[in-house]
């Protein structure tokens, strides 16, 4: 035999089909490394002890029945974009287009509480806002398929394109609408008649949670039970495939984005006739792309999903909330957020890959 | 296995820095909780139960908010008193929300520091009747008929007329120097918005310089954003490249004072010195001290007194204060302020003297102004009293509502 | 043998992919100046213990030793360090350089086309290769794309050479040229190891062979010493019987009618040249020809998935309606109640949804039907597939497992179970046996000859000629979108074929 030659200490070998549970697994320790690391950072910078840090963020999300009930109206809304975007993405339609539907659901939205006011009853008004929020945000979505399924342009770009032209829009509407003159910024809409508001269900954060489960429960059944999420999962897969059954796939890529923008739509309705009471360009505070992750780490499961907004809801609150209570910038909770996703988004890695470690380690180097 | 460490070592480094500079900014900021309160003795009037929160729109690395940040801290330390921040608080929602926070934990004021919280304070205020809501620079109070929500602002529009004398005194000198021709003393102003607080400013500003420079001109732009750095030193650039000789601004970035120090233009600026840096430009900075108003409603609550529904912070409550000249001033210039801050406070100077300024070339003898806030800017209110248009004096609201377009200024965009 | 110089010797070697082991202990030598034909059935582990030489994969445990020095094989530059090359079945070459272009590629130290050129030419006189060096990828045949791999191969000094089913996709002709040039490989010292389950390819090309099956190595033993019945009972582990059977048709009668169609692709290319013949019921019409020259459009346009520029489809009922299915759309075909099935080359990627599970890889064809307009039904699909499974012995661990991690032999049950459920009228067929091992090819055979019997208008795109020779009643030769001619499986050979297959219209 030749001599010996020395075997990698390790190697990466691609794992093949993966349990759930060794999945989950891997993600809980993934979560946990991520709150280590964040604690002893937190802990470097401010001396306290690690465990007052985990309380501060389960604080920072539970503290308060207050808090617990802002975090899940956060969860609900956060939801609500990320099943929009499910579909669509389902399909491999990569959009990132989620911002600008809902930023136009919501203009619409604005439109009708402010232009309507004085001239319809509240009842009228608050269903022309919802036809009116979904409509626009179901136009917002459909045009880039359509110019997908008619000339077969780049979804990702036209999609993106449409947020900016979304924004400016609004930027656009909120000077035409500012109050008072030159302020720029049109403040609480209806504030004393509250016309056009969405009614309190219980409390004021109860009917974006209502909507959210309502939304998860149907999209659940619509990718699942139906025909047209058979479609779906067809065309996502292979539009070969689609074509060879007779799957118009242009019809499934403009029915699912109309779909896709309603929902972004009605998000929007929610933000500006339920929560916010007004119409600014950061509404969605940048949702539309939060949600393309956490539709992916749920892996397109809308019940899953519910764990996924919550996991990050949770992080950036419970982040945000260590910020405050510790004194430092708010720059600490963003370089937390990031840590925390980092790890969240890198654990995916371990789940399609394993390393092996030579085995005989010891053996040799005795 | 050397790669590693060396690694290792530049991580651990890095952590180290940021761990001192993260434990610096915490010493600097560091927060009176109730127990150091009680040990701190030398506070005079110990209003112990009185607990105050604050919402700020950013952090201390916005002047507009640092400016707030420290009245609050000097006002609460002197009275003694528990109090809480919350910075970076969008102006949506998310103020209701901090608002509300703050009332569960105790608070018996909220205040709130920027423009657009108003809405959401007074959607808390109608839902914590008990507690004190207090939003400076807003305009809704007097309508809104709430017992416990108070608007409060000052009378920033006379410093920033002092102000306006300090760079007029400086193109006086450069005209002296002949560095300028007369014809040449035009001013440049970055503002954010076409709002009546920005008008007010600058016109304020304008007058005031006019005061001592006949042939002072103005042009301004707008940048649609009250924090925009980029947009503010864009804005300030194209001032100065228009033929602008001083430049002064209205909006919360360093965006203008630096690219004035960078052109080398003298700046007037706002809400604080920028002596440090701008060592070469600055002329000075007009600003409000807060620290009046927050021991006003921290004595008026724990004494049980009422809150006056519109404030208004004067020079004479320290509420409008001056900084220290810069080098760039010049000469004489604290002699003609000291001369003009007395004839104020006598009485015998308004800043909006309506003999000082014509509007499309004629003076003015009435004035309806839009006081009420409303969509549709209803002009609702006769503002010109005794040859002088009534700025935000005690007389309608705390908040500027001058928006008139005077003579010698010219706007350069209009769309915010 | 034992005189001759070992180039590697494996031993040894382990290699699992999850739960799958791929390679279980397998011990195999390969000498200088010898060509091995590595042989076994699909999934039984080949191109995995390959794949360990060539640096692709790194196995579990075991050893590999290379020229009498154990080695350890890190990636596919370690494998080019140590003398070893391997020619993939996918080619790994850029469309847009060309011959010396992508032989060069990635080569270190100083780009000098002119020296390149000088020494491809040197390799080519030296092994018969003929290689245009100027010509870009995307001009040239699959035969010239697999000459340009070997020679790319030998360019970076490789004295083993690994060749994974080369012939899979060459004419007759042209594997004969390439076994030439390996002839002349080994004669220059090299070894070579070839991947096949082409037994008359085994028996005519490598002096030893090797089998391996369910990633175990079996035996090997001198090619001369052995025959295909078995080599074929070694791979399969008990025996099998090697005819295909051809029954007679039963009364045929036109069915599908194809009257000078002329498909032009989107680039303009013309794919199919003024194309007519008919096919009949009861029987298998075979389409022969080289890759690429119109076989898969011409079941496009059957199956409704061209765009049809000139010509004519009829379809002639049982009772002699007809049915014009041009410019129809799959889905209106069927709606005019022609039973049309079509078993797609791409398996994967046409005929099924990989990540979809069996059941619903069922409902691809029968979604739209069910009581509800909007839900799914899913019960019939799930019977079907168990159906599927049981009847044509799956092997699969349930119904709900994702196709995609099935073997080939069992992915073409699926789809080909799937197709025939709906008792077609007609059956397109293409290359339902590419990549299958034997007894997979067998059972194809079975079902198709099944089709035949029930009635149903066979048309079956091949490639291995002696397949279509003995299965097919009639066999249509395609030349460049052109028909070169159509002749009776009954009295033809494959050299009649071939030679068809190259230059149009020799016999009728």
């Amino acid at each position: 035999m030749g001599q010996k030659v020395k075997e990698p200490r390790y190697h990466i070998v691609k794992r093949a089909d993966i349990s759930k549970r060794e999945a989950w697994t891997i993600r809980i320790i993934a979560i946990l490394a991520a709150l280590l690391l964040c604690a002893i950072i937190t802990m470097v910078c401010t001396g306290d002890n690690p465990i007052s840090i985990f309380v501060t963020i389960f604080k920072g999300a539970f503290g308060t029945q207050r808090k617990t009930w802002i975090t899940l109206q956060y969860v609900a809304i956060l939801l609500i974009i990320s099943l929009a975007l499910t579909p669509a993405f389902k399909m491999q339609f990569w959009n990132v287009g989620g911002e600008g539907q809902v930023l136009m659901g919501g203009l619409a939205a604005a439109a009708c509480m402010i232009t309507l006011a004085d001239k319809l009853p509240n009842a009228v008004v608050i269903i022309l806002m919802i036809v009116s929020s979904i409509l626009a945000g179901a136009i917002w979505g459909v045009i880039p398929a359509i110019f997908k399924a008619l000339w077969n342009t780049n979804e990702t770009l036209s999609t993106l394109m449409m947020n900016y032209i979304a924004t400016q829009l609004v930027a656009y509407f909120t000077i035409v609408w500012e109050v008072p003159k030159g302020s720029g910024k049109i403040g609480i809409i209806n504030q004393n008649s509250n016309v056009g508001w969405l009614p309190n269900i219980g409390n004021k954060y109860l009917l974006s949670i209502i909507v959210a489960a309502v939304v998860t429960i149907g999209m659940f059944i619509y990718l699942k039970f139906t025909k047209h999420g058979y479609e779906i999962e067809v065309v996502g897969e292979s539009q070969n495939t689609a074509r060879y059954v007779g799957i118009s796939v242009e019809k499934v890529v403009i029915r699912t984005m109309l779909l896709s923008g309603a929902i972004c739509g009605l998000a929007g309705l929610l933000l500006v006739g339920g929560i916010n009471h007004t119409i600014t360009t950061t509404i969605s505070a940048g949702q539309g792309f939060t949600g393309v992750m956490v539709s992916w780490l749920a892996k397109f499961n809308p019940v899953a999903m519910i764990f996924t907004s919550l996991l990050i809801i949770f992080m950036s609150r419970g982040a945000s909330e260590i910020s405050t209570a510790f004194e430092l910038n708010q720059s600490f909770a963003d370089i937390l957020t990031g840590i925390i996703l980092f790890f969240i988004i890198g654990c995916e890695f371990f789940i399609r890959y394993k390393i092996v470690v030579r085995k005989d380690l010891g053996k040799e180097d005795a | 296995m050397k790669k590693i460490k060396k690694v290792l070592s530049a991580v651990l480094a890095a952590t180290m820095v940021m761990s001192l500079v993260a434990c610096s900014n915490t010493a600097s900021t560091e927060k009176e909780t109730a127990s150091e309160a009680s040990s701190t003795e030398a506070t005079q009037t110990p209003a112990s139960d009185v607990k105050v929160g604050f919402i700020f729109l950013h952090d201390e690395n916005s002047t507009y908010d640092l400016n707030f940040i420290n009245g609050a801290t000097q006002a609460c330390e002197a009275a003694g008193v528990e109090y809480m921040f919350k910075t970076n608080i969008p102006e949506g929602q998310e103020c209701y929300e901090a608002a509300c926070e703050l009332a569960d934990a105790g608070c018996d004021i909220v205040f709130a520091d920027s423009f657009g919280h108003e809405d959401y304070m007074i959607e808390a205020a109608k839902e914590y009747p008990e507690v004190q809501f207090c939003h400076a620079t807003g305009t809704k109070a007097h309508t809104e008929n709430l017992s416990n929500y108070h608007n409060a602002f000052a009378t920033i529009y006379e410093g920033r007329y002092l102000a306006g004398i300090a760079a007029g005194m400086k193109l006086n000198e450069m005209i002296a120097n002949g560095e300028i021709t007369e014809d040449q003393a035009k001013i440049g102003y970055v503002g954010a918005y076409t709002y009546a607080e920005v008008i007010s400013g600058y016109t304020s500003f304008f007058l005031g310089a006019r005061s001592v420079c006949p042939s002072a001109t103005m042009e301004v732009t707008f940048t649609g954003s009250w924090y925009d750095e980029t947009a503010e030193k864009e804005g300030a650039n194209k001032l100065i490249e228009d033929g602008c000789v001083l430049l002064s601004q209205h909006a919360d970035s360093m965006g203008a004072p630096t690219a004035c120090e960078k052109a080398g233009v003298p700046d007037v600026s706002y809400n604080g010195s920028t002596a440090s840096a701008c060592p070469n430009t600055f002329i000075v900075s007009s600003r409000i001290d807060w620290a009046p108003y927050f021991a006003y409603i921290i004595d008026a609550v724990a004494n049980k007194t009422e809150i006056a529904t519109d404030w208004v912070g004067t020079l004479e409550t320290g509420s409008v204060v001056l900084t220290d000249l810069g080098d760039a001033a010049a000469e004489g210039t604290a002699e003609a302020i000291a001369e003009a801050e007395k004839a104020m406070n006598a009485g015998t100077l308004h800043v909006f003297d309506t003999t000082t300024f014509t509007v499309n070339g004629e003076t003015l003898s009435s004035y309806m102004a839009d006081v009420d806030t409303d969509a549709e800017y209803t002009a609702d209110t006769e503002v010109i009293t005794d040859g002088y248009f009534a700025e935000s004096g005690s007389e309608f609201r705390s908040a500027p509502y001058f928006d008139l377009q005077i003579d010698g200024i010219s706007l350069l965009d209009t769309a915010y | 043998m034992e005189n001759k110089e070992v180039a590697i010797s494996l031993r040894g070697i382990t290699k699992s992919f999850g739960e799958v082991t791929a390679n279980s202990n397998v011990n195999l030598d390969v000498y200088k100046g010898e060509i091995l034909s590595l042989l076994g059935e699909n999934g039984s582990g080949k191109t995995t213990l390959m794949n360990m030489l060539a640096g692709i994969y790194y196995p579990d445990a075991g050893q590999i030793i290379i020229n009498g020095k154990e080695a350890v094989i890190r990636s596919p530059r370690d494998a080019f360090d140590l003398g070893i090359g391997m020619v993939h079945q996918h080619f790994k070459l850029i469309d847009v350089f060309d011959a010396t272009e992508n032989i060069i590629l990635g080569l270190e130290g100083k780009l000098n086309k002119k020296e390149a050129e000088k020494r491809i030419k040197e390799i080519c006189d030296k092994y018969g290769f003929e290689i245009n060096t100027k010509k870009k990828i995307y001009d040239m045949s699959v035969s010239e794309k697999q000459t340009v791999e070997i020679v790319k191969v030998l360019y970076r000094g490789a004295d083993i050479l690994i060749l994974d089913e080369p012939t899979a996709v060459l004419t007759p002709q042209e594997t004969e040229k390439l076994f030439n040039v390996m002839r002349n490989m080994k004669h220059d010292g090299k070894s070579l190891v070839i991947i096949t389950h082409k037994l008359n390819e085994v028996q005519s090309i490598s002096d030893r062979v090797a089998v391996l099956r369910h990633g175990e190595f079996i035996s090997d033993m001198r090619t001369s010493k052995t025959n295909a019945q078995e080599m074929t009972d070694m791979m399969v582990g008990h025996s099998v019987s090697l005819n295909i059977e051809r029954p007679d048709p039963v009364d045929p009668k036109p069915r599908i009618v194809v009257e000078n169609l002329t498909v032009v692709d989107e680039e303009g290319i013309v794919k199919l040249d003024d194309v007519s013949f008919t096919a009949n019921t009861g029987e298998i019409l075979g389409i022969a020809g080289i890759s690429g020259c119109g076989q898969k459009e011409l079941l496009r346009a059957i199956a409704g998935l061209e765009i049809i520029k000139d010509g004519k489809i009829t379809y002639i009922h049982q009772d002699g309606r007809t049915e014009d299915l041009l410019g129809k759309s799959p889905r209106e075909i069927s709606e005019l109640g022609v039973k049309l099935s079509f078993v797609p080359e791409d398996r994967l990627g046409m005929g099924l949804v990989g990540n979809m599970n069996l059941a619903d890889n069922m409902m691809l064809r029968s979604y739209r039907s069910g009581k509800s307009r909007f839900f799914t039904e899913k019960k019939e699909p799930r019977k079907l597939a168990e159906k599927v499974v049981d009847k044509l012995q799956v092997s699969t661990p349930s119904i709900d497992t994702p196709v995609r991690l099935l073997s080939g032999g069992n992915v073409q049950k699926v789809l080909v179970g799937r197709e025939i459920s709906s008792r077609p009228k007609v059956l397109l067929t293409a290359y339902a046996v590419r990549g299958l091992d034997i007894s997979s090819s067998y059972q194809i055979y079975d079902l198709i000859n099944q089709q035949k019997k029930r009635g149903a208008a066979v048309l079956f795109v091949g490639e291995d000629l002696d397949v279509l020779v003995e299965l097919c009643d009639r066999v249509l030769v395609l030349c460049g979108g052109k028909v070169s001619g159509i002749v009776d499986g009954r009295n033809t050979d494959k050299y009649t074929l071939g030679s068809m297959m190259t230059q149009r219209g020799e016999a009728i």
